[in-house]
Order: structure tokens, then C-alpha cells, then sequence
């Protein structure tokens, strides 16, 4: 069966502590001034003492039907046999169409090696090795589960089945695969 | 057809190259080094983190000689393999182009900012002549020593005692030292808190989940999020443990005592405390309980804004819970002057429902010998101390030792501030040298102007750090240590709930001209004449005194970097005692109710828990018994100015960590929308704070996660020393804005003070 890498933001557990941001910049060598994933921590929204912080988790949502794909003229950008979507560094022109075309704003140039970048779930590095992406590695209250969502043993299939989840802009039919679990104050 | 290719298509649209800005080099610095290639020490090294104090357990991987990624080891269960923002950041201070690797002079004025770089040997002779004339004409306490804690403290102190000074101070006073003295006159010890297993958190603005300590951190979360714990929040700011709560209310700031008090009246008048327990335990009940019929929870209300009904609910839905719940005791101390009474009160409120020894309560933890002994095995090794014996000890009393009320902080980091008294004003007596290791006190000192004053007044000033702090730019001598990425140390013990050890070790081979601190602090004993009391050769003999020769040991705690022992235990809890008798055919025998309470005692003058101390009356007349007393934390017109800790810098060290920097280099200062309208301030304005001792500019937050009454502000930033690049010049520096004040019998710097807020 086909693989379906999917990402789980619980937003209950997270602290917007950056530990992700971190690693996934020293593991991907992300230069500075660009970022692959940071957490944004929005708010607080409501009046005292009914106040509410959103931990927002801002990186390539990892769409099914990807706009970056569609509109790269060089077939740089492209979805792997695993389902990620992913850059081939050689055949990026640089020509941005991908990052104006990603309606999460989650595409940049790289400054260094200027091919347009992004989240690939750590493809090239950790999960060439086996492991799991480096943001999930090292979260400190474990807010993050990345798997297989076809697997239904896994550890990410049995907690969509589980907790309420939404995911961002999905009226644009996009189908991203970072899932997010509401905090439990306020609402989405 | 135009074939589009990536070189035609960057060649047209003109990209730009390497238009790096060339930054001015600092003299001493890593800029001047030509390689900067990593050379690993294996593939994957376990250590310990150094980026704060938490000392987190580390696993460290050299990628292609040019990075290195930091995750958690996952030996370290409790810790689950896990690392934070700053912890993952390490290599940025590794190869940060700023970082010193020269031992530096000054040549102008101090804190001017004029140096040149000196060899290891001239350093060390500058430091040694300076030291000895000090010690000629004034005696050898005229030097005052500070570090922090951990490895560092152990080698900078063995050098003071070595050289006579009984003036040696850590962090302490500036920040954990309350609740460790609370503690101290309360169990005889310090505690710790079972967080992972409580049922039941109350906690007064710590802030676990910003100011991270990785494993209370996950306990907090996954007592909370995967078993349900309910934890409720006292705190004037609306911080990610308020948002993470399911209660929070905006305390008044300093009032904490008010409320902890009003929970132990509740308990006690409505008889929902543990009598078995203080019967059996506690000594002083009575004179407490009497004290305590006052403070009703409508009495704390008037003080701290917290609504009576709710300390009554809270206080009866804690006592549910008993003993699977916990008033947590807080970490950084500098809340209020009455920091003592407002920590032992939070103890009373655990010893009240007798959670002493149980799960999700306090524990006193497990040394390696004692568990041994328990287990009638040996369970786990036990380190052997390679001191050296009989040291001498100095002859004149230290500089704090002038109120007999502070007698508990004399051994237990002594109080960091007195350093200034005996500076500026010869009390008790003159100072004339200031030795320090990782220590930055202009930003954690308090009164940043008298600090200032009393380095320029001092005849003699060296630091060890890894950057030109705002600190060591007024010192003589600037020594840099090498990295915790570079440096090996002796094993640490890290017993808990059982026996646990682990280790720092080199990551990378050290660049530039570094030297570890154990290292550098014996070579200037050597150069001090102090050779006598330097029998070991280098970190390898200590580490093997250490494992008294067990060389297997030392492989293994290397290898694996954290290494426990034994199963975990707790006195009172009668499961973990029959697993653990199950485990161990020899160990002690039980007592009836399946517990080993019979063998629980306390290093007090009762060898109870003292909940009123006659030891603490004789100390400090009046404060045998945990009592409220009115503060004056501010003036009427003023607003509260309190700080707290960001998840990614620690306090004084890490905001020129290019990394942690570019996260956040500014701290604007939070106001509430109330405030902010009557003064005419938007969001993002400019604005200026005034106290009774500094002015600051800064830039406004408007936000409601503040009380009307306050302002608050992330400590740490806005250093003045233009060494210190990344950070100099942006935001509020908050040590700048707080006045000298020393808390009683705990000593503690207070961080709560009064201020005016003016757009400017």
C-alpha cells in the first residue's frame, strides 16, 4: 500500500517553545532570515481572565493537490512515491511562481542555494536514515506525531481516529496533510 | 524555444551573490580564526547541555564536519530523548564568529572596550601578581570569587578556599535560593516536586512550559494532557502556563503569600489536612494553625485580587486529590522581600495533606549510598570524591555573614549582592578583587549602575566567559572557556527517585585557543603557588578517582551518558516500596502499613518537618512561624513591573547566540489596553520606564494578558556593552530598572518593584 505521511500539530500540547524551529534549521542547514517551520504563538485572544493563546504551526502543509506543484514550469517541485512534496534543487529556475502560488506562504527563496524551499518532512536527511523528522525528535511536550496515515497501527492514524482535528484553508481543496488538534479554549 | 535552465535563469534575473556584510572583527574573537571544520569525537556523542542550568541530557551529532545536531538522549527517560530551542542551538554558540578563543587585556579604561590579545601564560601571570599583591595587602578574603553553578563553581571555589578567600558566591540570591532555604529550615534539604504524577497542580507563576526544565516540563504536560491533572495558575501575567491551565487567575504581584496562606487556612479549619501525618511528622502544628485562623480566604482576597470563593473551591478540590497533588514551590525566588514566608507557605500547603514522600507530591530523592542501603546491595556505584582532604579553611568570615538571619544562605551559595556592600562601602569590610566564571551579574544582580560602580572601583577584575558579557567588558582579564561542545567534566550525580549519573563530554575538538574551566582555574592555582592542593593531573584521573578505578563504569557512563540504577522509590508509597522489597531480597524491612515511613526523618533540629522553626526564631526573631507581613512593592501612582523568562534565551548568557538571536533580540514590554489608553500608548509605540534607580526605552506590547496594574518584561535583554553585537541596545534591560533590596533570612534579590510607563 501506498505511503501517507501526515503531521499532527496538537495545539494543547504545544508551548511555542521553538525546539522545532531550532532543530529543523540546524538539521537542514535553513540559513538565516528564511525559515522552513516556526510556531507562531498568536494572541492572547479573548477578554481577562477567558484568554486564549493559538499556537500556530506554519510550515508546508504538504497538500495532495499542491498549487506549487501545478505551476513550476521545470517539474522542479514534485510529489514523490512516498506522497511528499518535494524540490528537485537542479531543475529550479528560481522563478518564485511556486512560492507566489502557495497559498499558506510557506515557500522562500533560499538565500544559499537559491532553489525555492520548504518542509519535505525531513525527507533527504532523517527520514532517508530511518528517523523521524527533526521537529518531532526533539518537541519537548511530544505536541508533534508524524507517520504513516495509512498504516492503521500507526501512531498518526490512531490518533486522527481519535482526537478532533481541522486543517487550514481546506476550502481550497489543496488536502493538506499537517492536521491540527484545536486547543481546547476558544475556538479554531 | 528558449530553453529555461537554472544558470540562464539566475543569470538574468541579475540574483545577487555573496554580499555578506562584513561585520568588524572583535579582537580574541572566532571571525579571526581561518578553519572553522569541525572535527567530531565519535559519530554520536552523549553530554549534558550548558545553554541554562537545567543541565539537560544531550546527545550531539557532527554533520559533514561543518554542524552539529542536538537532540535529547534518550537514556534519560524522564527527559525522553527531548531538547529545547536553546538546547537545540548550541552549535550557533559553537562556530558563532563572536565568541572569544584568545585570553584578552584590557588597554583603556575599564569597560571601554579596548583589548588585545594575550597568550594563556601572560594571562594567567597577570592574574596571579594581581591576586597574591591583594592577598599581601589586604589578606586573601579581600578577593571575592563567583561562578555558576555546576562544574565551573567546584574548580573556581577549590581555587578560593586554596587561596584563602571564604568569599565565594553562586547565582543563588539572584534567583532558586528562597525555596532552597525555605527548604532547608522546613526539611532539613532541599525537595523536589513529583509533577508527572500529581493529580492535582497549583502553581504561583512558574512557568514551566517558558522557562523549560525538560523533564518537570513533559512531567507538567503529560500529567495534564495524557492523565488528566487539573492545574490551576497564580500569576499576574498571562503566560503559556496560564494559557496551558485550567484555572488562571491575575494575582496581585508579591501577594502569593496572601493565597497560599488563605489554602492552609481552608485545609485546617475545615479539617481536610492529614492529622496521622503532622502527628507523626510535623513538629510545630499548633502554633502554625493558630497563626493561620486569620488569613481567611476574604482577607486574601483584599490582597491579592483572588476571589475567596475560588481559594476556598481550589483549596477543598486540592484536598480531594491529597496526596496525589502538590503546591508547586516555584523556582526563580525574587518574587517579594517576604520570598521566605511566601515559599514556606507553599511547603505548609503539601505538608498540610500530607503528600510528603508520595506520588505527585515532594519527595526527598534517593543519594546513591542511602538507596544502597535500603536495598541492602549494591544496587548502584557509588562516586568516590576526589577532593583534596583536610583544605584549609579560611580564616575571616565572609562578607555576608554580618546578620545572623542569613546563616542558611552562607553555605548555600552565599548572598551574591553583599558583593557590592563590601565593594562600595567597606561593610563589612573592603573588597578589592572580583574573580568570576559564567556569571554575568549586570543583568542578574540588580541596580545594574551600582554593579558598574563597584567593577570600576575594584583594583582587580577577571572573568572567564565565552563572550565579552556585559560583565567581562569591565574586567582586566578576559579568560575564554571552551564551549560546552568542546570541554569533557567529571560525572555528575542525577539521582532522583533512584541512583543516576551522567556526564559532559567533548562533542568537537576545541577551536581557536580555549581552555576548559577546570583546566584554566588549576593552571592559575599553579601560578598562585597553590600547587599543594592540585594532586590530579587532568580531567581523565578525576573522572577515575571518581569511578574509584572502575574503568568499565567510566566506559559505560560514557557511552551511554546517563546511566540509572535501581527502581524508582518513594518512602510513603506503599506500591513502589513492595515492587522495590520484591527487587531486592535483602532489602530493609517494611513496616506494617507496607510503607517505609518508619525510616522517614528529616535533617532538622527535631528531625521532624518543621512547620514552625525554633531555629528560625533564634535566627531571625519574629519569623519562627510562617507569618504575612505587609509589603510596599511599589508606590500608589506606580504600575508593578515584574519579568519572567522566554522559552528561548536564558537570562544573562544566551541573547548574542546568533540563532537564539535571530529568534528574538527585544523584549517589548507588555501593558494592558486600560493603561495604555489613559497614557495615550498604541501598540508598538516607543515608550519609557522609570524606577527609583534607572530609566529605560523600550517599545510597548498592548495586550490583555496583563494586569491594568503592571507591566512586565522578558529579563535578559538590552545589554549596554557594544561587544555584545546581537544584543546591545535592544529592549528593556530589566536589572537596570530594580533597586538593591535583600529579602530577609533568604537573602534573595527581589524583582518586583514600581515604575512610571511614558510614551516617549
Amino acid at each position: 500500500m501506498t505511503k501517507r505521511y501526515v503531521m499532527v500539530h496538537d495545539e494543547n500540547k504545544c508551548i511555542g517553545c521553538q525546539a522545532c524551529n531550532v532543530a529543523c534549521r540546524s538539521e537542514n542547514g535553513v540559513p538565516e532570515g528564511v525559515t522552513r517551520l516556526q510556531v507562531r504563538v498568536e494572541g492572547p485572544y479573548g477578554e481577562m481572565p477567558h484568554l486564549h493563546f493559538k499556537y500556530h504551526r506554519v510550515s508546508c502543509q504538504q497538500c495532495e493537490d499542491a498549487p506549487c506543484v501545478k505551476v513550476c514550469p521545470t517539474g522542479a517541485a514534485y510529489v514523490g512515491e512516498d506522497g511528499i512534496v518535494s524540490i528537485h534543487g537542479d531543475k529550479c529556475v528560481g522563478c518564485m511562481y511556486c512560492v507566489a502560488a502557495c497559498p499558506y506562504k510557506v515557500r522562500f527563496m533560499n538565500p544559499e542555494t537559491k532553489v525555492a524551499d520548504k518542509c519535505n518532512f525531513c525527507k533527504d536527511t532523517r527520514l532517508a536514515r530511518g528517523e523521524q523528522p527533526a521537529c518531532v525528535t526533539v518537541c519537548p511536550t511530544d505536541a508533534l506525531v508524524f507517520g504513516d496515515a495509512n498504516d492503521p497501527q500507526s501512531d498518526v492514524a490512531k490518533l486522527l481516529n481519535t482526537k478532533i482535528t481541522y486543517q487550514d484553508k481546506t476550502h481550497l481543496g489543496t488536502h493538506p496533510r499537517v492536521y491540527r488538534v484545536p486547543t481546547k479554549r476558544g475556538g479554531i | 524555444m528558449i530553453e529555461l535552465n537554472r544558470r540562464t535563469f539566475l543569470k538574468g534575473a541579475g540574483a545577487s551573490g555573496a554580499t555578506c556584510a562584513l561585520a568588524s572583527l572583535l579582537p580574541g574573537s572566532l571571525a579571526a580564526l581561518e578553519s572553522k571544520q569541525l572535527k567530531g569525537m565519535g559519530k554520536e556523542i552523549a553530554s549534558i547541555c550548558e545553554m541554562c542550568s537545567t543541565r539537560c541530557p544531550i546527545s550531539a551529532r557532527v554533520i559533514e564536519g561543518k554542524n552539529v545536531f542536538i537532540s535529547g538522549n534518550k537514556a534519560a527517560k524522564s527527559f525522553g530523548g527531548k531538547v529545547c530551542a536553546r538546547g537545540g542551538a548550541g552549535h550557533s554558540l559553537l562556530y558563532d564568529p563572536q565568541r572569544i578563543v584568545k585570553p584578552l587585556k584590557r588597554v583603556g579604561e575599564r569597560g571601554e572596550g579596548k583589548w588585545a590579545e594575550i597568550s594563556w601564560d601572560e594571562a594567567y601571570q597577570l592574574i596571579a601578581d594581581n591576586l597574591n599583591k591583594i592577598k599581601q595587602a589586604y589578606g586573601p578574603e579581600a578577593v571575592a570569587f563567583s561562578s555558576k553553578s555546576g562544574s565551573q563553581e567546584k574548580h573556581l571555589f577549590h581555587l578560593a578556599t586554596a587561596f584563602g578567600s571564604p568569599n565565594t558566591f553562586t547565582h543563588a540570591s539572584t534567583c532558586p535560593g528562597g525555596y532552597e532555604i525555605a527548604a532547608k529550615a522546613m526539611f532539613g534539604t532541599k525537595v523536589k516536586r513529583d509533577l508527572s504524577n500529581s493529580k492535582y497542580i497549583i502553581n504561583f507563576g512558574h512557568n514551566l512550559y517558558e522557562g523549560i526544565n525538560m523533564s518537570e516540563t513533559r512531567g507538567m504536560m503529560a500529567a495534564q494532557m495524557d492523565k488528566g491533572a487539573k492545574l490551576v495558575v497564580f500569576e499576574p501575567r498571562f503566560s503559556v502556563v496560564a494559557d496551558k491551565a485550567d484555572e488562571w487567575y491575575a494575582i496581585r504581584p508579591g501577594t502569593d503569600v496572601a493565597v497560599a496562606l488563605a489554602l492552609c487556612h481552608v485545609l485546617i479549619e475545615e479539617n481536610l489536612y492529614d492529622k496521622a501525618f503532622i502527628e507523626r511528622y510535623v513538629e510545630g502544628f499548633d502554633a502554625f494553625a493558630a497563626e493561620v485562623k486569620a488569613y481567611t480566604p476574604e482577607w486574601a482576597e483584599t490582597v491579592s485580587d483572588v476571589p475567596a470563593k475560588d481559594i476556598r473551591r481550589i483549596a477543598r478540590e486540592y484536598a480531594a486529590k491529597a496526596p496525589h497533588a502538590v503546591v508547586d514551590f516555584g523556582h526563580r525566588a525574587t518574587f517579594t522581600t517576604e520570598e521566605f514566608e511566601m515559599r514556606r507557605a507553599l511547603y505548609a500547603a503539601n505538608i498540610l495533606i500530607g503528600n510528603i514522600e508520595r506520588k505527585g507530591g515532594i519527595y526527598l530523592g534517593q543519594k546513591p549510598s542511602d538507596y544502597n542501603k535500603l536495598a541492602g546491595e549494591d544496587v548502584s556505584p557509588v562516586l568516590g570524591k576526589p577532593g583534596v582532604k583536610d583544605m584549609p579553611k579560611p580564616a575571616a568570615k565572609r562578607i555576608d555573614q554580618v546578620e545572623e538571619q542569613y546563616a542558611m544562605m552562607w553555605s548555600a551559595g552565599g548572598i551574591y549582592q553583599t558583593i557590592l556592600d563590601a565593594t562600595l562601602s567597606a561593610v563589612p569590610y573592603q573588597l578589592h578583587g572580583w574573580v568570576m566564571s559564567r556569571t554575568n551579574p549586570m543583568q542578574t544582580m540588580t541596580d545594574r549602575a551600582r554593579v558598574v560602580e563597584a567593577l570600576k572601583k575594584l583594583d582587580f577584575v577577571a572573568v572567564c566567559d565565552v563572550y565579552i558579557s556585559e560583565t567581562a567588558a569591565y574586567a582586566d582579564v578576559i579568560l575564554p572557556e571552551s564551549t560546552y561542545l568542546e570541554r569533557d567534566e567529571e560525572i555528575a550525580d542525577k539521582s532522583g527517585k533512584n541512583p543516576a549519573y551522567y556526564v559532559r563530554q567533548r562533542v568537537v575538538e576545541t577551536l581557536g585557543d580555549t581552555r576548559p574551566s577546570w583546566q584554566i582555574f588549576k593552571d592559575i592555582g599553579h601560578k598562585l603557588g597553590l600547587s599543594e592542593f592540585y594532586p590530579w593531573d587532568n580531567m581523565e584521573t578525576l573522572q577515575l578517582l571518581q569511578v574509584n578505578r572502575d574503568t568499565d563504569l567510566l566506559r559505560r557512563i560514557k557511552d551511554e551518558g546517563f546511566v540509572s540504577f535501581g527502581k524508582p522509590i518513594m518512602l510513603r508509597e506503599p506500591k513502589m516500596v513492595a515492587e522495590f522489597t520484591k527487587a531486592y531480597a535483602n532489602a530493609k524491612p517494611v513496616d506494617e502499613d507496607g510503607t517505609y515511613g518508619s525510616l522517614l526523618s528529616f535533617k532538622t533540629p527535631s528531625g521532624k518537618i518543621e512547620l514552625t522553626s525554633a531555629k528560625v526564631e533564634a535566627m531571625a526573631p519574629g519569623r519562627g512561624v510562617i507569618k504575612f507581613r505587609e509589603v510596599q512593592l511599589k508606590k500608589p501612582n506606580e504600575l508593578y513591573f515584574i519579568q519572567g523568562k522566554v522559552a528561548v534565551h536564558t537570562n544573562g548568557a544566551t541573547h548574542n547566540v546568533p540563532m537564539l538571536a535571530n529568534l528574538m533580540s527585544d523584549n517589548a514590554v507588555w501593558v494592558h489596553p486600560d493603561t495604555a489608553s489613559k497614557l495615550g500608548i498604541s501598540n508598538g509605540d516607543p515608550i519609557r520606564l522609570t524606577s527609583s534607580v534607572g530609566t529605560e526605552e523600550g517599545h510597548a506590547l498592548v495586550t490583555p494578558g496583563i494586569r491594568p496594574d503592571t507591566v512586565f518584561a522578558y529579563m535578559g535583554f538590552g545589554s549596554k556593552n557594544k561587544e555584545l553585537v546581537r544584543a546591545t541596545g535592544k529592549g528593556i534591560h530589566c536589572g537596570n530598572l530594580l533597586p538593591h533590596v535583600t529579602a530577609p533570612v533568604c537573602g534573595m534579590t527581589v524583582h518586583t518593584t514600581g515604575v512610571t510607563l511614558a510614551k516617549r
